[in-house]
């Protein structure tokens, strides 16, 4: 039996809810809106959405407060935050206050549906959101996401702030193959107008300051043709 | 900065020369230097004191004078940067402020005509126009981004290997839809030394030599050629992007980099006038420099010159 499972959209925007909802109805969820932070919260409690597609700019509370309140209260339901791509701040922001993924409006809805699906998919895995994990760590590496460093034998890396994105993304990402498309996707945020060359230029640079052999490779993987891969079996860190 | 330590050593000029003149006669005139001098001995000490208190007297005008217009020049030099600095920040705030007015209302189209697609079948002209549309507008809204992200963006300072960095930014113009064809050469001096690195952001510096390649592939025909010239003086690498398209008439020349300004040439090619303006505030954002010279009907040359590392 196919479960049906529900998404609560927040927003500020009647006009975008009046056609949002309607389209994630027909891609097979049920759906519920709310207009600002308090009837977010009111929703939540009565609905209990298996994922919520939050705003940033809603009225009091906004949607990094929803997030923080939702958090603070042990709700762990999957958070996609409506923000802006690509910018680091932002991201650590988004990231401070617990949510899994972010998407920058105007975004094309498929990619929304894609997104809640994979959040569904590792709710129904129980596998540990790395996405709302400050720190993170494999042996002898460690990064904190919010401050943005990176330490390897407990030596700071001296990494520039494209190439923790990337190392950032793959090790949220463990043992998955991740293009290069996906990367310049995930990482330089407005079209970029790069070639993957771009990733490439990252990775070495990643590789140099973690020592790692590409040959013989303790971290980052090449996966000939597609991308790169993190090998380590990643933790999250107290 | 440097301006008012010009100020300053101007203002230590004029203070100190009278001073220093004054204190020089006074002591000729108390020396021996010169024995006809002392005929009048007495007078001619009291003289000197005389000399030497009004030297005093007016190097210390000179150099009350000289501080008052150094504090009023440094003044207004402040209320200048402090003036420029709220009419940018004012600007900064309208284009995020337009960018966000114009991403709800984008977004909306965007659900509908998927969700036409996802009820109807789709591909038919009229949705396809609509498509067209809403990718013009997505791209002027990444653009407005791109230009208030340049505000905040904390700039990379690495070395940047702009030989390099061309190459690879040729291959992904000519990669892009629609603009194969051209015949686009990179000339790089290289002799008696290598070119030197530029420090700066190697995204960003891309984007900004990407945006100039297009705008050549944009004005120009396939079979057309485009010129990336290399040199560096010692203290500069200067990169040339030239093309033989129809040029740019000198009326829009002054205008060129302002945002949303759209020149004659421009009406029937794709584009939004923000390209030009996003390069100008990446080469700024490097302390460097872009100029600009065309002809009409027979091309136009950008001029990009990056301090050398």
């Amino acid at each position: 039996m196919t479960s049906i499972y529900k998404v609560l959209i927040v927003d500020d925007e009647k006009s975008f809810l009046d056609v949002l909802a309607p389209f994630l109805k027909r891609a097979g969820f049920l759906v519920e809106t709310a207009l600002d932070g308090n009837t977010a919260l009111a929703r939540i409690k009565q609905f209990e959405p298996d994922v919520i597609v939050l705003d940033v700019l809603i009225p009091e509370p906004d949607g990094r407060e929803v997030c923080r309140r939702l958090r603070a209260l042990g709700n762990w339901t999957p958070i996609i935050m409506l923000s802006q791509i690509g910018d680091p701040q932002e991201r650590a922001m988004s990231l401070g206050e617990g949510a899994d993924d972010y998407l920058n409006k105007p975004f094309d809805p498929g990619e929304l549906v894609a997104r809640i699906r994979a959040l569904l998919r590792r709710a129904r895995q129980f596998q540990p959101s790395f996405a709302s994990a400050h720190r993170l760590a494999f042996g002898p590496l460690v990064i904190d996401r919010l401050s943005r460093r990176a330490w390897l034998d407990k030596r700071e890396l001296a990494l520039s702030a494209k190439a923790f994105s990337v190392l950032e993304y793959l090790m949220c990402h463990p043992d998955q193959v991740i293009t290069r498309e996906q990367l310049l996707d995930a990482i330089w945020g407005w079209d970029y107008p790069a070639t993957t060359r771009t990733v490439d230029v990252r990775i070495a640079e990643l590789r140099k300051q973690l020592k790692d052999d590409s040959k013989a490779p303790r971290f980052i993987e090449t996966i000939i043709g597609v991308g790169y891969r993190f090998v380590g079996s990643v933790e999250v860190c107290a | 900065m440097t301006m008012t330590s010009t100020r300053l050593r101007y203002a230590l000029v004029l203070g100190g020369i009278p001073s220093i003149l004054g204190l020089s006669l006074a002591l000729v005139l108390q020396s021996n230097i010169f024995p006809n001098l002392l005929l009048k001995g007495q007078i001619i000490i009291d003289l000197g004191t005389l000399m030497l208190l009004s030297s005093l007297m007016l190097s210390g005008i000179a150099w009350a004078g000289s501080f008052l217009s150094w504090y009023c020049l440094r003044r207004g030099a402040q209320a200048l940067a402090e003036e420029s600095k709220r009419h940018t920040d004012k600007h900064h705030r309208f284009i995020r402020r337009l960018e966000h007015e114009m991403k709800t209302p984008l977004a909306v189209l965007q659900v509908s005509l998927a969700s036409l697609d996802q009820q109807y079948c789709p591909g038919d002209q009229e949705r396809q126009a609509v498509r067209s549309a809403i990718a013009r507008l997505h791209r002027l809204i990444q653009d407005l981004r791109k230009l208030a992200d340049l505000e905040t963006y904390s700039l990379e300072q690495k070395p940047v290997d702009l030989a390099e960095l061309l190459q690879e930014t040729i291959s992904a113009v000519q990669d892009a839809p629609g603009r194969s064809g051209r015949s686009i050469s990179l000339i790089t001096s290289r002799i008696p030394w290598p070119l030197a690195s530029v420090k700066g952001d190697r995204d960003l510096l891309m984007l900004a030599f990407y945006n100039l390649l297009d705008n050549a592939c944009k004005f120009t025909h396939p079979g057309d050629a485009i010129e990336v010239r290399i040199r560096e003086d010692g203290t500069a690498v200067t990169v040339d992007v030239a093309d033989n398209g129809p040029g740019i008439a000198e009326e829009d020349l002054p205008y060129l980099f302002e945002e949303l300004y759209r020149g004659k040439n421009a009406r029937n090619i794709e584009g939004n006038g923000l390209g030009l303006a996003v390069v100008k505030k990446i080469v700024e954002c490097h302390d460097g420099r872009i100029t600009v010279r065309s002809r009409p009907g027979q091309g136009t040359v950008f001029t990009v010159q990056l301090p050398q590392l």
